[in-house]
């Protein structure tokens, strides 16, 4: 058998070695078998077994929907279920059955009968035939669930190979029996990319329909750095991908080879990724994106939660700076206690320094009164805070102004507390442009790339047409990184990095030219940008910036940072 | 036994009035048939489809059949649904 590569984005700078299995969670009914093969009691048994699910699971959806949102909104569930057990449809379903189909073909038909008649009623009954669609749906998937693949407990060294995989898929993978993973769709900062890095695993996005062709069983190494996945790899391959695996974590901090000092630290969510930061070498956490402690609960966490988490974190690194970034929420990360508006596109809307300042005031004040107390901790002298989506001035003093009154309060109340070294994110085309105005304010920026990139190229995250249009390698966003480092210039203000860009081992050396003295991103490529960051010479990494923001195209970027390598 | 009676709810027999008009439906012994006012065809009430398939609007009357031992407690509960304004919690 020869070897063969097919190629799409790599989204972890590491490889795996496993055996293809194939997930296809909606995958088109079969052809039904000939009526005199389908034992009809035995297919009674299943939809009966199936409807009982089904209503287990609209129950379920029903009481959280209830919780959640609301009375009003559940009520849908009710009629589901009613659907359901409807005489009609079960009869009907009843009938397909013993006329010589099995259960999903019949719950397909049946269902399908009335959907039609719902929707040439027009109207409102169009709704019922949503309705209909849906409890459709959701019988047919309960009924394929035997043969369908259980992610959850697939074979050691699984290559699971998707169309594309949701976070209830992913929720579901087992990351100890998974070898990696490789998705016809995506791209690197879909959900799937994400959770790759954040779990470690090989993974390889968006390498489109040529995939289908990879069978179940197959042999494949998924390079998740090139993006390369090779089909029935000679061994000589494999080993070299084996060895590939065995990534050098360095436990100390990494200076150029000229030794200019570069921090190289961990982006978390939440203190379950502390462990893992630890593990890859970060120095510190350059950016803790607090929202987490906040989403998937009932109520916001109080003060003594919080000041225990942040202190957790400064206590897991040796020294390190650990940079806190305050609540950003919006319409785009749905949090069930707080009235988050409704709005038509969440990220231009009211999220990030724009809520803690507004309906958000007594979040934040909680927040900043666990942080100011953090910093009185025993390692608190290397706590850092910064502000999210800033895109003015006035709101840099203003949150400014909330830390310090805040203090007084705490002072007043005789609580010991201290400000941090205080920052802000740079990830507003505004924020960029007035970087001049807003270094004199701040000890650092934490320049954004994942929304830098969204907004300076006016192209939404996580959609696909334009991920060529949103890539960090856009002349338009270096030049942005570019004008906010340069805007530091003489200021006591140090320029650090966080988001996708900051790991991508392939843009360290532009990265430190580029006069970014910190570096943040998931723990999963720490040791490739040390590795990166060690072999870099100060002056060429600058000659190659230089070049670099001269290119007038993407293409010519890529090209030059390629042929550097 | 056979009662006419006008619907309430804003929704007409739909949404939550119809789910829970066939829900309490369901919780009779008593056969109990439905239909337009001003028309013979009758549909089963303990079919959420073919309740909600009527289209019943709101303001118009509605004509309820029921046959059984407790046919009567069933037609108060259900008259009671469809004259309630706003369907209950």
């Amino acid at each position: 058998m020869t070897e063969r590569t097919l190629s799409g984005i790599g989204v972890t700078p590491l490889s795996g070695v496993g055996t293809v299995v194939w997930y296809r969670p909606d995958a088109d009914l079969p052809e039904p078998p000939a009526p005199e093969d389908v034992d009809a009691e035995a297919e009674l048994a299943r939809f009966e077994d199936a409807r009982a699910a089904a209503e287990d699971e609209l129950e379920a959806e029903r009481e959280r929907t209830a919780e959640r949102v609301g009375e009003e909104e559940a009520a849908v569930f009710d009629a589901h279920v009613q659907f359901l057990n409807d005489p009609q449809i079960t009869d009907g379903v009843t009938d397909a059955i013993e006329g010589g189909l099995p259960a999903e073909h019949a719950v397909q038909e049946t269902f399908s009968e009335f959907v039609e008649q719902f929707e040439n009623m027009g109207g409102r009954m169009g709704e019922r035939a949503d309705d209909l669609r849906d409890v459709r749906d959701r019988l047919v998937r309960v009924l394929a669930d035997g043969e369908r693949v259980d992610l959850s407990s697939l074979p050691e060294g699984s290559v699971v190979v998707a169309e594309r995989l949701t976070p209830s898929d992913t929720a579901q993978l087992d990351p100890e029996r998974v070898a990696g993973f490789v998705t016809v769709t995506g791209g690197r900062t879909s959900h799937a990319a994400i959770f790759a890095r954040s779990l470690a695993l090989p993974a390889i996005v968006g390498v489109g329909e040529e995939l289908q062709s990879v069978e179940d069983g197959t042999e494949v190494v998924v390079d998740g750095e090139s993006g390369d996945l090779v089909v029935d790899p000679t061994d000589e391959r494999k080993e070299a991908a084996a060895a590939a695996a065995d990534v050098d974590v360095r436990h100390e901090s990494v200076e150029t080879a000229d030794g200019v000092d570069i921090e190289v630290a961990a982006n978390i969510g939440t203190l379950a990724d502390l462990g893992p930061a630890v593990d890859r070498g970060a120095d510190g956490v350059g950016l803790f994106r607090t929202e987490f402690l906040f989403l998937d609960r009932e109520s916001p966490p109080d003060e003594d939660e919080q000041y225990e988490a942040y202190v957790e974190a400064l206590e897991s690194f040796d020294g390190g700076r650990v940079v806190v970034r305050t609540l950003d929420i919006g319409g785009d990360k749905p949090v069930p206690y707080l009235d988050l508006p409704d709005e038509e596109n969440p990220f231009l809307g009211e999220r990030g320094i724009r809520r803690s300042l507004g309906p958000d005031a007594d979040l934040f004040e909680t927040q900043v009164r666990a942080l100011l107390r953090a910093a009185a901790s025993a390692d608190g002298a290397n706590l850092s805070v910064m502000l999210p989506l800033v895109s003015t001035v006035e709101e840099l003093r203003a949150g400014r102004e909330r830390f310090e009154s805040v203090a007084a309060d705490l002072d007043a109340e005789g609580v010991a507390n201290e400000l941090p070294e205080f920052g802000i994110m740079v990830e507003t085309p505004a924020a960029a442009f007035m970087a001049d105005q807003f270094a004199p304010h701040v000890d650092f920026f934490s320049i954004g790339t994942n929304d830098l990139a969204q907004y300076v190229m006016a192209a939404e995250r996580g959609n696909e047409r334009v991920s060529e249009l949103g890539d960090y390698r856009q002349p338009a966003v270096l030049r942005a990184i570019d004008a906010t480092v340069s805007a530091t210039e003489g200021e006591d203000c140090w320029v650090g990095m966080c988001g996708e860009m900051a790991g991508d081992p392939a843009l360290t050396e532009l990265l430190v030219g580029l006069g970014l003295g910190e570096l943040s991103m998931s723990a999963v490529t720490v040791p490739q940008v040390k590795a990166a960051v060690a072999e870099t010479d100060t002056a060429d990494a600058r000659e190659l910036a230089e070049r670099v923001l001269q290119a007038d195209t993407k293409a010519e970027v890529t090209e030059i940072l390629t042929l550097d390598q | 036994m056979e009662r006419t009676v006008t619907v309430v709810p804003e929704d007409g027999l739909h949404a939550r009035p119809a789910s829970q008009f066939v829900e309490t439906a369901n919780e009779f012994d008593a056969d109990v048939q439905l239909g337009r006012a001003d028309e013979d065809d009758l549909v089963p009430a303990a079919s959420m489809l073919a309740v909600t398939g009527l289209g019943v609007g709101h303001d118009e009357s509605v004509r309820l059949v029921a046959e059984g031992d407790d046919a009567e407690a069933a037609l108060d509960a259900l008259e009671d649904i469809l004259s309630t304004p706003e369907a209950k919690q």
